[in-house]
């Protein structure tokens, strides 16, 4: 009997204290939850080298470990950087002062040397699906002038290099010649001066972030980072809503009615720097293959080709219907490249009023008066709500006699097809990393010319020589505020001549648990840094 | 000769009435035969009885887009009984359409799949040899590989279209007929019958296809039925995934897949009646193969 007492009460004793160590590890656990923040973005990054792709999903997780000399804050406006100020001192020389006292996270001191390493370096990464060269392509020359002092010779005047070095994040020269994008992947040569060490990374999984003390910015708030990848909508906000993850990128469109009615989830949103867009193909002069006459004739031109056509097409389009209906209002309609409030916005240019009988009118008057058969192609998979975009217009265009047919392809076809051209009317979306009308200007509108990289992307092989020369002209200005108006002159010449049929800029939007807050960011990047606690 | 032997006062039964006799045994399987037979009817007859032609843009409204069922449209002409989807189809129309490309998709291919595959496994059993070895041989090539993993590639290289889908269909359903028409075509060819046939210097296409191939049709019939679900559950598969038919004409799976997303937001009816008609077709198919499968084979026969 007493022995049976005795154990009972050594049991009650033992079971008491691992109740007591249970409560202690909870509670210690609790404390370093606190400090933890899981995030989960929904792409995921294509390497952990911060120069092997130019990629919005890389970037994100590159603006954790590393820094570039000029950033963008939220609205994607220069701020310094590891430069602490910049400025031209002729037409061709930048002159960069770098910021003194600054750590790598292996702990050697930043100087100009890295800078030139780095420059040096981003031409020669092997195998880059999309190369950063395009950013130091202007960089003639780089001359240290002592440690925080650096100079960029360029060709000729080129105001835009403050905002072209904002994508080029800094490595240190310690790496050594040629370091491997293996090399970053394996973690051994991932070492910035950003806000956060990277612990270890799965590609596709997660990866784990730890707070570099050392950082010069302002110390973020959160000791640790879960970096997760979810790529499905649906289980990125089930994540969410289970608790499983505190902070979520790319809320679904879908779900953003919803969610913002519930009380333990908080929504952050800003209009972005994605416009969403139609191109009319103007490489045909005869019909394109996939436009025919009302009774499927064939057409003796390009319809597109004529004005009036054009702005008929854009004059269908009832934007407020897409951005209320389809896009469930995280989106604003435009008539232009950029948001209200950005450098080179332009504020008379409205979004073309939605009014198809004028719309009748113009084809009539083009002479098309029963319209004319078209195809609409866009992705399905690529863009927020691409493919229901596409059939909204079909309909709107169907309305004015356009009888539409509407083509839906998965990215890759799609993209391939649409670099061969082959396609007469479609939608693509641009983000413009620079904040700026250049960007677009140069990339989408101004005339394709492979031996200058302008026109790139221009894929309705829109072709203007005044507005080229223009465009080329603004490139020149060195002051800011006359650049700027060049820059909205070429954008009002080209929207009113509709190369491009702009539809609306998307609005990004993060959810968070309840208590959280994000600074919401014009680029889409998302950041731990701006995620804090609400404050009481 | 035992029918002549006992026939008494008792008219004689011809082989028809005493199938039908057999399946109407099941009361289930007159339901779902019913069933069949009504989305058969609506199917075919859809462009007069749908309000909406919901394949052509013009007609839609995306200003009528998810609307509840039972919701009036913008105009105020009609009223939408089962909702909208995201475009402003309307869903009943949707469904018909929807149930036209499932149904002519599922028999179509299946008829096709059945034609080629029995063709080659009664080639197979009645010559042997060599184009025995090789048609079989394919066949257990065509049945090791996942069903939904060939269509998959099939489509990835065609291309979408109803016509590819049917194709792709065809292509990973044959090798079934094959071997079930080859193993019933086994046991038939050592009958007198054939043997009569063979005596008679009958050619071989008519021995073949006369006097083999309908006495195999039973079990082909059946495989035949659940063939039929079986494509119809692919093609919404396929279309689910984004595969199958093109996004302004879409199928049952499709339309299942553009409300899949709407799911968390409380919009279930996008996907809801889609899902409840596909389940109802399946389920119908089903039974009546089900039942076929009964009577028509005779070591069931009580």
């Amino acid at each position: 009997m007493q022995f049976s007492f005795r154990a009972a009460l050594r049991g009650t004793v033992l079971t008491g204290a691992l109740a007591l160590a249970a409560l202690g590890l909870t509670a210690l656990s609790q404390g370093a939850r606190a400090q933890t923040l899981t995030l989960a973005v929904s792409a995921s990054p294509t390497s952990v080298d911060p120069h092997y792709h130019t990629f919005g999903p890389n970037e994100s997780l590159d603006d954790h470990i590393f820094t570039p000399l000029v950033k963008m804050d939220e609205k994607s406006r220069p701020v310094p950087g590891l430069a602490e100020s910049w400025k031209m001192l002729d037409d061709n020389t930048w002159e960069f002062k770098l910021r003194p006292g600054v750590k790598f996270h292996n702990g050697a001191d930043f100087t100009a040397e890295d800078v030139v390493y780095t420059i040096n370096r981003v031409p020669t990464v092997a195998n880059s699906p999309g190369s950063f060269k395009i950013y130091t392509k202007a960089v003639a020359g780089m001359e240290i002038v002592d440690p925080h002092t650096i100079r960029f010779k360029t060709n000729g005047i080129y105001p835009l290099l403050p905002i072209d070095l904002s994508q080029i994040y800094i490595i240190p020269h310690g790496l050594g010649p040629n370091p491997l994008t293996e090399d970053f992947n394996s973690l051994k040569d991932a070492i910035g001066t950003g806000p956060y060490k990277i612990v270890s990374y799965q590609n596709g999984n997660k990866a784990e972030l730890e707070r570099f003390d050392g950082y010069y910015g302002t110390k973020p708030h959160w000791q640790h980072v879960t970096y997760r990848m979810i790529p499905n909508d649906g289980a990125r906000t089930s994540a969410l809503l289970a608790g499983d993850v505190d902070f979520i990128e790319n809320v679904p469109t879908t779900d953003v009615a919803t969610l913002s009615k519930n009380p333990k989830v908080a929504l952050s949103e800003t209009t972005s720097l994605r416009f969403v867009y139609l191109w009319l193909n103007r490489s045909h002069q005869d019909a394109p293959p996939d436009v025919s006459g009302p009774n499927g004739e064939k057409l003796d031109k390009n319809p597109y080709n004529d004005l009036r056509v054009r702005q008929a097409l854009s004059m269908a389009i009832n934007r407020d219907a897409i951005v209320s209906r389809v896009m469930e209002n995280l989106a604003i309609p435009t008539g232009q490249f950029l948001a209200p409030g950005s450098y080179s916005y332009v504020p008379d240019l409205p979004p073309a009023k939605y009014d198809p009988a004028q719309a009748k009118k113009l084809l009539a008057a083009a002479g098309y008066p029963h319209g004319f058969r078209a195809t609409l192609t866009g992705p399905n998979d690529r863009y927020v709500n691409d493919g229901k975009i596409i059939q909204a217009i079909g309909q709107m265009w169907s309305r004015i006699g356009v009888q539409t047919t509407v083509n839906a392809l998965t990215w890759p076809t799609f993209i391939g097809r649409a670099n061969k051209l082959e396609f007469s009317s479609f939608l693509l979306a641009w983000g413009i990393s620079s904040g700026e009308a250049s960007n677009p200007l140069r990339s989408l509108i101004h005339t394709y010319d492979k031996s200058i990289g302008w026109g790139a992307v221009n894929r309705g092989r829109y072709h203007n020589p005044e507005l080229d020369a223009m465009i080329a002209g603004a490139m020149k200005i060195g002051d800011d505020a006359k650049r700027e108006k060049a820059l909205q002159d070429a954008t009002r010449i080209a929207m009113n001549d509709v190369a491009i049929i702009p539809l609306h800029i998307q609005k990004n939007v993060w959810g968070m648990k309840a208590g959280l807050t994000y600074v919401a960011r014009a680029d889409e990047a998302t950041q731990a840094m701006g995620v804090t606690p609400v404050k009481k | 000769m035992s029918a002549t032997a006992s026939a008494g006062p008792v008219k004689e039964e011809t082989p028809f009435r005493r199938f039908a006799r057999e399946f109407a045994e099941s009361k289930l399987a007159v339901a779902g035969l019913v069933v069949v037979l009504v989305i058969a009817a609506l199917a075919i007859f859809a462009p007069f009885i749908t309000p909406q032609d919901p394949y052509d843009l013009a007609q839609l409204d995306i200003m009528d887009g998810r609307l509840a069922p039972g919701a009036l449209n913008g105009a105020g002409t009609m009223h939408y009984w089962l909702g909208t989807d995201d475009q402003g189809r309307d869903m009943l129309s949707g469904i018909i359409y929807g149930l036209r490309i499932s149904l002519s998709v599922g028999a179509g291919s299946a008829l096709i799949a059945g034609i080629i595959g029995s063709a080659l496994g009664l080639i197979a059993a009645y010559v042997g040899g060599k184009i025995e070895t090789l048609i079989m041989r394919l066949v257990d090539l065509q049945l090791s590989f996942p069903a939904i993993l060939v269509a998959l590639m099939i489509l990835a290289f065609l291309g979408k279209g109803v016509m590819n889908v049917m194709l792709a269909l065809v292509i990973v359903e044959w090798a079934r007929y094959a071997r079930t028409a080859r193993s019933a075509a086994l046991v038939e060819r050592r009958r007198e019958y054939i043997e009569a046939a063979e005596c008679l210097a009958l050619p071989r296409w008519r021995v073949l296809f006369r006097h083999l191939l309908p006495n195999c049709l039973p079990p082909l019939i059946v495989i035949g039925t659940i063939q039929v679900a079986r494509a119809i559950t692919l093609e919404a598969t396929l279309s689910f995934l984004g595969l199958g038919v093109p996004i302004t004409e879409p199928s049952l799976g499709l339309l299942i897949a553009n409300g899949y997303q709407y799911m968390l937001s409380g919009k279930y009816w996008i996907s809801f009646y889609p899902g409840i008609a596909l389940l109802v077709t399946i389920v119908a198919i089903n039974l009546v193969g089900d039942q076929l499968r009964d009577v028509l084979n005779p070591r069931l026969k009580r």
